[in-house]
Parts: C-alpha cells; structure tokens; sequence
C-alpha cells in the first residue's frame, strides 16, 4: 500500500505529474496521492500516511522532500521510498537516475537499512551537510576525545559522498579543505597564486564520527541541497535508528544491516 | 581524495586530545596529544606532533616531540625530527634526520639490508640503545 506525497512545485510541467501517475498506475503500484500546502506541511502529511497504516511513504520531488519525510520516517517499521524528478545526491544513493528508474525500483520494494544525519534542531539529511560560506571562516570542531581548530574554505559532513569510503554505517565522514597560513609578504601572495595541487591536498583533512558539535564565532548557515536546515552552533550526529529506504539493486552504499 | 587512509590531518589544522583509530592516518598539520592507530601512521613534512604516537607502522617527515611506539616499523625521513624516545622493532634513520632520545628495541626485530639513503639500527637483546650525548643526528 503506497502512500505518495508530492512536492508539485518542483514538477517542471504540470504534465509530469500525470505521467508520473500513470506510469505508477501502470506498474501496479499506485496509491494515495497528497500534496503538501500551508494547511499541511510534509511531517503532518507523513504522520497522515502512518496513522492510515499504509507500509510504503514516498517522497516525489527534490532532496528537500527526502530528508523531511526522512526525518520522520527514521526508526519507524514502514518503508520510504523517494522518486526524484531530476538527478540528485540521493537519487545517486539510491542508485536511480531518474523518476521512471526509481518507480521501478519501488515496484521491486528492495528495502534497505541505512543510518541518516540529524542536526540538534532535529533536521535530518541523508547525504551531506555543507557549510554556507563564501570566504575563509575559522571553525571549531568538538568530537568525543578531541577538538579541531582551523580557518576553512570548505566544510562537508557527510553520511553519504560517494567520493568518499564510509568505514562503517553510523560514522559521518567529516571533510574540508583548510587555509594555508600566510605571513602577509610579497613572496607569500605570489607563491600563493602559483600553488600546486599538492597543496591543496596537504590542506585536506577527513574524519570520522559518530558525533561532532560545529562552533563558529558567527552563525551560519548549514544546508543541505541548497536548503538551510540548521545553523550554527550545532550538534551533528549519525541516528541510532535506522531508515527503513528502498533503493536500487545496484545502489552504491554501506547498509546498517 | 585519499581513499585508503582513514583520517587526514591537513596543514594549518590543529587538533588537541586524542587520536584513536582502527585504519590508517595521515598528519599534515599539529596535534597536541595522542595519536593511536591500529594501523599506520604517516607525519608529512609540515607537520608538528606534540605528544605519544603509537601505531604498527610510522613514518615520520615532520616533527614529533614525544614518545614513538612502532610495533612493526620507525622510519624517520630526511626532513623528520624527531625529540623523545622510540620504542620500534624496526628502525630507520635517513641520512638528515634528527634524533634526540633513546631507543628500545625488542629482542625479535626484523633486520632490513641498510642502503646509502638508510641507517638500520639492528635490534638488540633487551638493552637500550643511545648515543653518547643521548642525540643522533646525520648529515
């Protein structure tokens, strides 16, 4: 029993979602149709689905669509599934490369277990978290047994990057890339402008957590999908629950289970 | 970037505590504390480490001031600096590295063929090793 929420105004045409319809329609695997609005938001529609005891919530739209129904589908014994109307980062996690791929795969029904990212204001993600700076910002990262102390350009904490190899399902993969000091003279900004790629990969860092706290001397903005979901200071954790996610056969990640 | 080490310390980063990690770590910027990895442990030129660093494999291009345990191999670069004791069943001390302290080797370490870039220092039985001055420096 599938339960389906869609975010229409990311449909480019008013066609796509009657195509859409349809092709669910066609591979036997249509449902309820609901659309959030001001009178319902996303988490009230998802809650609508649960307490109608349908075994199947899925998301049509953007990435942003995906991590609110997850947040709330995180832990629960029903399945989630998401239909992306173009490519994304978690169209790639769960391996489809568009919206009929991913009917497919929710007519498959293969649902995995997977760990999600959730800030301390309760917002989730489900591939990585940014943060929104344009010029070098000082950071300090707190983990369980130490602190980092750096000026970044760029900050990611990711529960997926496929550029990255997770080394275990409820570690976030922590990456940025840091500043190199200069001391202010002629000779520093010059060699500055000729600097080499190995420079840039002696400024990247990568860690490994379960938690961290990210502190900047302003807030900022962290977004995910070019959505702001969170500010700084804040607590980012892996859950200890899982998300129960239909995916791709071929989905190319690390399961909880 | 670099998939087959763990964690990666990049410059101008400064981490205090301790590194504890099952894979392998890569240290390119300072750290005040311990580092553990179960696995090994490089420290790239521009590197500074105050504090113990335990591992099975280390090897060292920038400056540690601190205890080093290699449970398997020490190799301290031509630009490695090295302040504190060692504890290795394998040494190497390439020409231009610095060593100040002493260093303990078990009585089971592994010999490896010295070449004109390389020192091997050969295990000994249970007692201790150290130059004169207790500092070690080839140019």
């Amino acid at each position: 029993m599938y339960y389906y929420i869609f975010d229409i105004k990311k449909c480019k045409k008013r066609s796509q979602v009657e195509n859409i319809k349809n092709h669910l329609a066609a591979l036997g695997i249509s449902g309820e149709f609901t659309y959030p609005s001001s009178a319902q938001t996303i988490e009230e529609l998802v809650n609508l689905g649960l307490n109608k005891e349908y075994t199947t919530i899925v998301a049509i739209g953007s990435d942003e669509i995906a991590n609110r129904v997850a947040s709330v589908m995180v832990g629960k014994k029903e399945a989630m599934g998401f239909i992306p109307l173009e490519e994304s980062p978690t169209s790639t996690l769960i391996g489809v490369k568009g919206w009929k791929d991913a009917c497919e795969a929710l007519r498959y029904r293969k649902i995995n277990p997977i760990r999600i990212g959730r800030t301390g204001s309760g917002a989730c993600f489900l591939t990585e978290l940014q943060l929104s700076i344009s010029h070098p910002t000082e950071v300090t990262l707190e983990f369980k047994d130490f602190i980092i102390q750096t000026q970044v350009k760029g900050l990611k904490i990711s529960n997926f990057n496929p550029l990255i190899k997770k080394i275990g399902v409820d570690f976030l993969d922590i990456s940025m890339i840091s500043v190199r000091p200069e001391n202010g003279s002629i000779i520093s900004k010059i060699s500055s402008v000729f600097k080499t790629v190995q420079d840039d990969k002696l400024a990247y860092s990568l860690l490994r957590a379960r938690s961290l706290r990210v502190f900047t001397k302003n807030q900022i903005p962290l977004i995910t999908s070019e959505t702001q979901i969170a500010k700084t200071p804040q607590l980012i954790e892996s859950t200890d629950e899982n998300l129960r996610l239909i995916t791709a056969k071929n989905a190319p990640v690390f399961w909880a289970e | 970037m670099e998939n087959t080490v763990d964690t990666i310390i990049g410059i101008n980063v400064t981490l205090k505590g301790n590194l504890k990690n099952k894979g392998s770590v890569q240290i390119n910027g300072n750290v005040e504390g311990e580092i553990k990895s179960d696995e090994n442990v490089n420290i790239g030129e521009t590197a500074t480490i105050k504090g113990p660093v335990v591992a099975k494999t280390i090897e060292v291009s920038g400056e540690v001031k601190g205890l080093i345990e290699a449970t398997e191999r020490l190799e301290i670069n031509p630009t490695g600096r090295v302040i504190g004791d060692i504890n290795a069943k394998t040494l190497i001390i390439k020409q231009g590295a610095t060593f100040i302290g002493k260093s303990i080797m078990p009585s089971d370490g592994v010999v490896v063929p010295a070449t004109d870039d390389n020192k091997e220092i050969k295990p000994q039985k249970e007692e201790e090793q150290e130059d004169k001055a207790g500092f070690f420096t080839k140019k």
